[in-house]
Formats: C-alpha cells, structure tokens, sequence
C-alpha cells in the first residue's frame, strides 16, 4: 500500500486534483480503471459530478478547527489504480492518500508555531509516507522566491526526520493547462522548470537525491481539443472577482497526466502510458 | 456548522423555509416535517406567514435528488425575526443577539433573504412598502462588512431577492431559464449567479467582488439567487447549490 501526501501552496489545485482522480472511472478510459475505495474517495467522486461538471469549484482543504482539527480529520483517499496497456501485462497500484491544507504548506517559510501544524508535518514526514506529491501551481515573477525558500525549509524538515535519502518527491506543475505551460508539459524539468522556478529547481536537485526526485506537468482541466489547446478552465477572477476556477466545458472534460506522478511514488519507475 | 437564514423584517424568511417543506417539491423535498401540520403554526388563517418574534430553531432534514444519488442536508433552521438586525433590538436583548451572532459565526453556509427594491416592482404592486433600489445599496453596505468579517466559519453564502412573483412578469420564464437538471441543464452555477446578478443585483456588483477578494482565501464564494414561494424551481435552487456542497 502506498502511503501518498499531496502538499502544496493554497490554490494548487490539490482537492481538484483528487476529485479528478476519484471520478476517473466515469471517464471512458480503456487503459485505467481507478476505484475509488474509501468513503471520502466516493465522496469527492461524487463531488467532482456535482460540483465541477456544474460549473462550480470545490471547497479548500482548510483547518477550520470543526470539521478538521487534527491530522486523523483530514479526508483519507484511497485508491485502487488498475493499469492495463494494449497487449501488455496489467498492472495495479494502491494509494492512500491525505490531502494536506495549503496553509501548512504557506506557512513553511515563516516557520511552524503552531502546535497542530506541526503535527501535520511530522505525519507526512513519518516512515510509512512512501512519497510526497508536490503541487506547485505559481510560475509569475515571485513564484520561484517562495517556493525556494520553502523548498529550502522542506528539505531541512526532511533531513531532521531522517527521510532525506528515501522519501520520493514528485514536483508537478499544476494546471498546465495555461498556455504559457502547456507546449512545456513534455518536458517539463527543463521547459517549465527551468525557465520558470530555476531556483527551486535547483535547490532541490542538490537537496534530494536524483533517484528520489522527478518532475511533472499535470493539468486536471486539460484543454478542450487535441487540436484546440485552449485551456478548458474559466477563472471567476474576471467575472466575479472571486480566486476560483470552473471546469469550462464539462464534455471536453480531459484530465491530462494524473496517474503518472502517483505511479511513480508509489512504484519508483515511470509509468510509460499518458492519461 | 448549519445553515442559517438571515434577512431584514418582513421578507418572508420564515415562509420561504415552511414551504420548502410543501411536499410537492421537484428535486428537494424535507423529510422530518410536516407540512400540514406546520402551516397553522406559521401561517395565518389568509394564508400569510406569522410574524417572527423569538428566535426559533429546528432542525430541517433536506433531502436533495442530484445526478449521484439523494443527497441529504441537515439543516439547523435558525429563525431569527426580522428585528433582530436592528440595534434597538440588539441593544434590549443581549444575550439572545450574541448567542445569535456566535451561532451565525460558526455556521457554513448563510441565506441572506431580502426583499426586492422599488424600481423593479410590477405595476400592479404598491411601491410604498418597498425601500428605493439607492436605500437598498446603503442597506447592503451592512451585509457587506457583515460577511467580510464576521462570518469566518461561512463557505457559502447564497444572497435570495424574495418575492420574485413580485417583480418578474414572466416568472415562469425566468425559473425555466434558471432552472436545474440533474441530469444536464443550460445554465451551470456560475452562469446562474451571472444571469441573477446582471437582472437585479448590477448595483452592488462591486460589494459582491468585495466580500468574494476579502474571504477568497477561505474558499468562499457569493452566490445570487432569486426566490419565491409561488414558484417551486426558483424556491429549491439555493437548496440544490447547498446540498452539493454540504449533503452526504
């Protein structure tokens, strides 16, 4: 079983990201059968139906000190990955994953005061955490200032809990679908990385081991045609000047590059098939 | 962690949440009340709501069809009279309005009720009863800082102009253009809050965006709706946004 974090900035797109995951199976999709296996996994299964293919967005992960007061509140995701190429042999991954507050991630440069923020931490850094998917969606001028730095602090966190030689990290892109990304997304080490957070890029190449560390595009809209790049996103920024983003066109709905990060942290060999 | 309605005097609040409970409903329906039994309770032998005096709560099981399936919401109906809002009242009550405040504070998702505004009253409607469309802004000055800062706990706040068969000629047509399918409509959540605030909430377009940047960081959202209680597809759409959100 292994054991997945999704850590990330406020507004990376993390709970997005697993409810696009968790509604996968409704995807027609003939090389990936995802069963969603925990009732949280259901849930926001059904919440990707209800919410974003109606043209709304789903609720940050945040510690509201109600309904998440502790590590064991927030949502458990578990997943059964069913991979199964054209005249290859299949295979299968299991995943439980935890989807962390963004706050937890903001917060990192500062420093952790908090007692409960702490504790969310050191639950990730524990050693049944076989690896950390880190969404990272800012690309602007700023962007690779903070993440540095919290990357810098992440990693100082990782050597004190003695993980630094084998806690696997996949550093991905989020919403690629932008077009400033997008024609990046083949290679994106050196076509987004690089040119957008070289900083972070490479503080974490001499932070983390190479066979530790991997990179990735994902975008969890995707675009509406293979033909027609155009992001199938609509931020409401401009409409009603609210941060969040919908799902364009719900039948163009074409997740791009979900499952490879996952297969990777959960196997430590890349998976040869896109989704 | 409940859903509270809040609203000015007079608004119908209380009748928008009785006849919810009508058993004719399309996509919602609540389960643990009766609607028979209620309506001498809340309404007046014509027909009209009784005035709210006491802070009333009950507890609303809100069942939901969506495309996944019956969604149920457990609603705490805090019922609070119209008065309330109004400093006298505050000031001669304390307890009950900081128990009040402290009960809105925690709660996740607020209806604000408010009642249309003079410019857009059919013809037929006495426009004396109705505050002007400009007193009605300064109004919303109040409900702007109100949610910016005083509902921390708020991740949806849904903002219902009642009294649409008072204001809307073609109130069928509307509720047909606005209305949901759970199984595909023309209109999705976004689209509908646009078409609702462009019609009759144009001039507080700028406290909307407001509140939207100032409680961003915590995922909330306005969203605008028009109700009422003669027509079933407008009254149960707030209760549809909610329950894809709150419902289990």
């Amino acid at each position: 079983m292994g054991n997945i974090c999704v850590i990330g900035p406020t507004g990376a797109g993390k709970t997005t990201y697993l409810a696009a995951l968790a509604y996968c199976p409704q995807v027609n999709n003939q090389i990936f059968t995802i069963t969603s296996v925990t009732e949280d996994a259901k849930k926001i299964a059904n919440k990707a139906q209800t919410i974003i293919k109606n043209g709304a967005s789903l609720e940050p992960t945040i510690i509201d000190g109600v309904k998440i007061k502790s590590f064991y509140d927030l949502p458990l995701y578990q997943f059964k990955i069913k991979i199964k190429p054209w005249l290859k042999k299949a295979d299968e991954i299991n995943l439980v994953v935890r989807d962390y507050p963004g706050e937890i991630f903001n917060e990192l440069v500062s420093g952790i005061y908090n007692e409960l923020h702490l504790e969310f931490i050191e639950e990730c850094l524990k050693k049944d955490i076989e690896g950390c998917l880190l969404l990272l969606h800012g690309w602007e001028d700023n962007s690779d200032n903070f993440y540095s730095q919290v990357m810098g602090k992440f990693i100082e966190l990782m050597d004190k809990h003695d993980r630094s030689q084998n806690l696997r990290i996949a550093v991905a892109m989020s919403k690629c679908e932008r077009g400033e990304l997008w024609p990046g997304r083949l290679d994106p080490e050196n076509d987004i990385f690089n040119v957008h957070l070289p900083r972070t890029k490479s503080l974490l190449r001499q932070g983390i081991l190479a066979q530790n560390l991997q990179f990735y595009a994902i975008s969890t809209f995707g675009v509406l045609e293979r033909n027609d790049p155009r992001p199938n996103r609509q931020d409401e920024t401009d409409q009603i000047g609210s941060s969040r983003s919908i799902l364009r066109i719900p039948k163009k709905w074409r997740p791009y590059n979900l499952i490879s990060p996952l297969y990777w942290l959960s196997k430590g060999k890349r998976m040869r098939y896109g989704v | 962690m409940g859903v509270v309605y809040i609203g000015d005097r007079s608004v119908g609040k209380t009748h928008l949440a009785f006849e919810l409970a009508n058993p004719q409903g399309q996509y919602v329906k609540v389960c643990n009340l009766n609607y028979d039994n209620l309506k001498p309770i809340f309404l007046q032998p014509d027909g009209t709501a009784r005035a709210t005096s006491t802070i009333d709560n009950r507890t609303l099981d809100v069942q939901v069809q969506l495309s996944t399936g019956r969604s149920q919401v457990s609603v705490e109906w805090i019922d609070p009279p119209g008065e309330i809002f109004r400093v006298p009242w505050q000031l001669e009550h304390p307890s009950e309005w900081n128990s009040f405040l402290e009960t809105v504070r925690q709660s996740e998702g607020i209806l604000l009720v408010l009642p249309p505004y003079r410019e857009i009253l059919k013809p037929d409607v006495n426009p004396e009863t109705y505050i002007t469309q400009e007193q009605w802004s300064n109004r919303f000055d109040r409900w702007t800082k109100f949610f910016s800062y005083d509902c921390p706990k708020a991740r949806h706040i849904l903002i219902c102009l009642n009294m649409a068969d008072l204001f809307s000629d073609h109130l069928d047509k509307e509720a047909q253009t606005l209305a949901f399918n759970p199984y595909g409509t023309q209109l999705n959540w976004l689209q509908r809050h646009i078409y609702v605030r462009d019609r009759y909430f144009f001039f507080v377009q700028s406290h909307l965006e407001e509140i939207n940047r100032i409680r961003g960081v915590s995922g909330l959202s306005v969203r605008c709706f028009i109700t009422s209680i003669y027509n079933r597809t407008l009254l149960e759409l707030p209760w549809i946004y909610l329950a894809s959100y709150l419902g289990n």
